[in-house]
């Protein structure tokens, strides 16, 4: 699935022609639905591109040139060349018809990250070579490989900013191809209803953990000399930079984080009331980090929201429960 | 080019090539200079297309060089011909200002054109092929700019996909070729060449057709329909000259208004169909002499037949020719006046002689005859006369007494006009060739010819051709004489040339000539009752409606055969599987197939089946797929194929897996 080095640059000036065209009443693919979507022809549109519109120009120059002069190969070639074309516009609609985006995953990042989109998609009876997805933000990448040939599939992935913690529309994504020719394009648009998570952000610099026992709340820096004291895992998104072991991580060319043995530490409660001090996302964020080092020591942790109370438990749900509660914790004060 | 926006080089080999393409059949039809100048320029731009650009100035003194090359090599005459060099000028740069996919898309879209304006300069069979495979390199390109910034695929699938385009448009674009209504007249006219093409011109002067006798590009063919006239009176009549200003011979300016000619009644000797290649002028040549002028014709008062516009392109007309036995017998005193004109101060012996003789011959007709005898007896007929001075009659009468067809008929005429007779140059062309494969007369421009007509009192305009006089055979003999003559391989080609020259004459009449007329006899041929614009539109929408469900059937048909035998291997492979009932989800990968069926099953046929999976997923998924894989790939495609579950474990549907 090595698709993203397929990204192609987004086409410019089109935009604000494509989203003049998505808001026409008539348009599918305007209010979000549930995956999966197959492409049929009441949602392909078939237009001619910039270059389409230059070539249409010169054919219609020689057609009109050929039938005045009544020039027989020169009405042939114009009428052989219009056809091409014409034909050009209905392989493009077949490229796209009978494509099936079934499914949409991204696995959630903090705030101020980016999401990568997964996209599933099943190319049907047909070949789907050259077919393009574009995100809302104006990305483009092509099918991979397996999604482009009959009866394959595959993911395509996009990657998204997250700019706001909680529920992230995924919006409208363009499914367009220009083959064969580049005369014409050929797309659809869906819009997946689908939300996707974003994690509130994580506080930089954070105090220690509070804990029942200060001394069992043991800061990683104080530890660092002894080496046997902790070992490596591959990096996690979240991991902060300063976990990372850069001398480690160049000898086996991946990213590696020190992870400290854990067990002795006690119970943390990690308490929205504690912090009230703080300003309101100031306090998500504390509470996101602590929630990510306590998972990272290995202890247990509760989280005490106004909303309810999580835990004490660890692990990866755990911590899934408890940053997605701080991503849906409501805007400001409410 | 690491820029994804920027071209390639495959994609700039494919638009230097799709030019080349494109420029190929004008360059043909232009002027060697002009051709060559532009051919070293194009060859400049693609070297730059393909290795670096060049800078700002020299594209922009390159511009204005060959711009004033082209001008210079049409005389600063803005014709058709002029501008289709400019405009293949301007493609050949534009090779060399290659920047961005934006330039490629505009190159592309402008090699198009380039094929139609070759198309004005000529019709033939060899130029509309070297338009269409201009089209398909273009065509090419684009596919090549559209996949960009990936790679074109193998050659053999890029061509073979090309192919299947065009073919697939076939359909289509013939029913637009046949049926799409045509204008029965034309809304404005074509531009004229700046320079015109050789041939008969309304003028000439002793000496100046040398070239044109040894030209034997076609001037026009002829279709007789019934008997041919005997061949010494095959006399193609064009312009009629009846001004001299002592070097040269010209049509009477300003006659246009004058009524035309009164034709004599006579018995009817000839009907053809006369195809006529462009000459960029309003002649239009006929059997000596015509009946009288069909509508789109007009006949002038010298008996010539002229079109309304130039022919610029293929030209038919269905006309006859009468029996001359002089006519005209009466001229008004102006027409006299001017076929007797002679320059003062031109050729002073021979008006003497013209006078003596006439007064010793005492009437007219002896005193023809004694001149003709007179050339007979003491000129010869020579292609390669030498150059006259300031007296032309003088010195071919009296110093040198050798000339062709242009020689004899001035110095004929002048010594008729001298003795009081009134008379005119007739130019035109004689003879031809029958070609015997498709039934036919070719006259070629060798057979250009000039003769004279005299006006006789009580009789009218006579034809007399003096140089028939001295050199019947030069004028009458056909290809054929002089070849059975001698014999070798020029008679033995001929048939070759003939069958050459027939299939032109096919493609003119069926291709070239099809117009709105023809297309209204095509329907009444299918039995649609009287065609007009409205029903030819409406067997059109018919047409293309059928033709346009032909070309859906093919596109919709499902996907092609897999081409990679390992993945055709693979899928058979999982059909079998699937009837035992191992089925494969979609959204399951090889690998986790594997792990499936060695769940499923204790049975050897299922735990082959997964052996076979994971050696699959290995070599198709494996991201280090090395070089040696191809005989891996090989043996796994016969593993997969040679796979067969037992007979014995084929009926139950015990362990279904999926």
């Amino acid at each position: 699935m090595a698709s993203d080095d397929a990204a192609v640059p987004p086409a410019g000036g089109r935009d604000r022609l494509d989203d003049g065209l998505a808001r026409l009443p008539f348009v599918r693919g305007r209010a979000p639905e549930p995956l999966p979507v197959t492409l049929d022809r009441r949602r392909i549109y078939v237009l001619p591109t910039g270059h389409g519109l230059l070539v249409g120009t010169v054919l219609l120059a020689m057609l009109l040139g050929a039938l005045n002069y009544n020039n027989n190969p020169g009405l042939l070639l114009a009428f052989l060349l219009a056809a091409v074309v014409h034909n050009g516009a209905l392989v493009a609609h077949l490229r796209l018809s009978g494509l099936t985006v079934s499914a949409l995953q991204a696995d959630p990042v903090h705030e101020g990250g980016v999401l990568q989109l997964r996209l599933r998609v099943d190319s049907g009876a047909r070949g789907r070579e050259g077919v393009i997805v574009r995100g809302s933000t104006g990305v483009e990448v092509f099918l991979p490989p397996e999604a482009e040939a009959p009866g394959g599939g595959g993911e395509v992935r996009l990657a998204m900013p997250a700019p706001r913690r909680g529920w992230q529309a995924v919006g409208r994504l363009r499914i367009s191809t220009t083959r064969p020719l580049g005369l014409v394009r050929a797309w659809s648009w869906i819009h997946p209803a689908e939300p996707l998570l974003v994690y509130p952000a994580l506080e930089a610099s954070p105090p220690p953990l509070p804990g029942a026992d200060s001394a069992d709340a043991a800061r990683p820096r104080a530890k660092r000399s002894g080496d046997d004291t902790h070992h490596l895992r591959d990096y996690r998104s979240g991991d902060a930079p300063r976990q990372i072991a850069w001398k480690a991580s160049a000898r086996v060319d991946r990213l590696l984080v020190r992870e400290y043995e854990a067990g002795s530490a006690g119970d943390v409660a990690l308490a929205w009331a504690s912090l009230r001090h703080l300003p309101y996302e100031a306090r998500i964020a504390r509470l996101a980090r602590w929630v990510v080092d306590a998972e990272r020591e290995g202890r247990r942790y509760r989280l005490v929201l106004p909303t309810g109370t999580l835990g004490p438990a660890r692990g990866p749900e755990h911590r899934h429960a408890c940053l997605r509660a701080l991503a849906l914790m409501p805007e400001s004060g409410a | 080019m690491s820029d994804p926006r920027g071209l390639d080089a495959p994609l700039r080999r494919a638009l230097a090539v799709a030019v080349l393409a494109a420029v190929m059949p004008l360059l043909l039809q232009l002027p060697g200079t002009v051709a060559a100048g532009i051919a070293l320029v194009g060859a400049v731009a693609g070297w730059s297309a393909l290795r670096r650009p060049l800078p700002g100035a020299l594209r922009l003194l390159l511009v204005v060089a060959i711009s004033g090359a082209v001008l210079v090599g049409f005389g600063f005459r803005l014709g058709r011909d002029a501008g289709s060099a400019l405009l293949l000028a301007m493609l050949v740069l534009k090779l060399s200002e290659l920047r961005d996919v934006a330039d490629a898309r505009r190159l592309a879209a402008y090699a198009l054109f380039a094929p139609f304006a070759a198309f004005l300069q000529d019709q033939g069979p060899l130029t509309l092929a070297l338009g269409l495979l201009a089209a398909a390199g273009t065509l090419l390109a684009m596919g090549r700019l559209a996949r960009a910034p990936r790679p074109p695929p193998p050659a053999a699938i890029e061509l073979g996909g090309l192919a299947r385009g065009l073919l697939l448009a076939l359909p289509l674009a013939l029913v637009g070729f046949w049926l799409f209504p045509r204008l029965p007249t034309p809304l404005w006219g074509l531009p004229e060449n700046a320079v015109a093409r050789s041939g008969i011109s309304g003028s000439m002067s002793p000496g100046d057709w040398i070239d044109l006798l040894a030209d034997d590009t076609p001037a026009f063919r002829v279709r007789f329909e019934g008997p041919r006239p005997p061949s010494d009176q095959l006399y193609w009549r064009g312009p009629v000259l009846t001004r001299f200003d002592g070097r040269r011979w010209t049509e009477a300016e300003g006659l246009e208004g004058l009524p035309p000619a009164e034709l004599p009644a006579g018995p009817v000797v000839a009907r053809y169909t006369i195809t006529l290649e462009p000459t960029e002028r309003r002649y239009v040549f006929a059997l000596d002499l015509p009946s009288g002028a069909p509508p789109p014709l007009a006949l002038g008062f010298d008996a010539t037949l002229r079109s309304r516009d130039p022919l610029r392109s293929l030209a038919q007309f269905s006309l006859e020719a009468v029996a001359t036995a002089g006519y005209e017998p009466d001229l008004p005193p102006m027409l006299r006046a001017l076929h007797l004109a002679l320059p003062e101060g031109f050729n002073p012996r021979t008006r003497e002689r013209a006078v003596a003789w006439r007064s010793e011959a005492g009437d007219d007709r002896r005193y023809i005859r004694r001149i003709l005898e007179w050339f007979n007896a003491e000129h010869a007929y020579s292609i390669s006369a030498p150059p006259l001075g300031r007296h032309t009659a003088d010195e071919f009468l009296f110093d040198t007494r050798e000339g062709f067809c242009e020689h004899f008929s001035s110095a004929f005429v002048i010594l008729m006009r001298a003795a009081g007779i009134p008379a005119r140059v007739v130019t035109g062309y004689t003879g031809g060739v029958e070609n015997r494969v498709g039934g036919f007369w070719v006259v070629r421009q060798m057979d250009a010819h000039a003769w004279t007509e005299v006006w006789l009192d009580g009789e009218g305009w006579i034809r007399v051709d003096p140089t028939a006089a001295v050199a019947p055979e030069r004028i009458f003999d056909t290809l054929e004489d002089t070849l059975g003559a001698g014999g070798g391989l020029g008679a033995a080609m001929r048939p070759v040339f003939d069958f050459g020259d027939s299939l032109r004459e096919a493609w003119n009449s069926f291709v070239v000539a099809y117009d709105a007329a023809r297309q209204a006899e095509l329907l009444r041929g299918l039995g649609w009752a009287g065609a007009g614009a409205l029903e030819v539109g409406q067997a059109f929408i018919i047409a293309a409606g059928i033709a346009l469900a032909l070309t859906l059937l093919v596109l919709l048909r499902p996907a092609r055969r897999e081409r990679d035998p390992l993945v055709r291997a693979w899928r058979a492979f999982l059909r079998r599987l699937a009837r035992r009932g191992w089925r494969k989800r979609t959204d399951e990968s090889a690998h986790a197939f594997a792990l499936r069926l060695d769940a499923a099953g204790a049975s050897t046929d299922a735990r082959t089946a997964a052996a076979l999976a994971r050696r699959y997923a290995a070599l198709r998924y494996a991201a280090s797929a090395g070089d040696g894989a191809d005989g891996e790939r090989a043996a796994l495609a016969r593993a997969l194929r040679g796979y067969r579950l037992r007979p014995d474990q084929r009926a139950p549907r015990a362990a279904p897996v999926g």
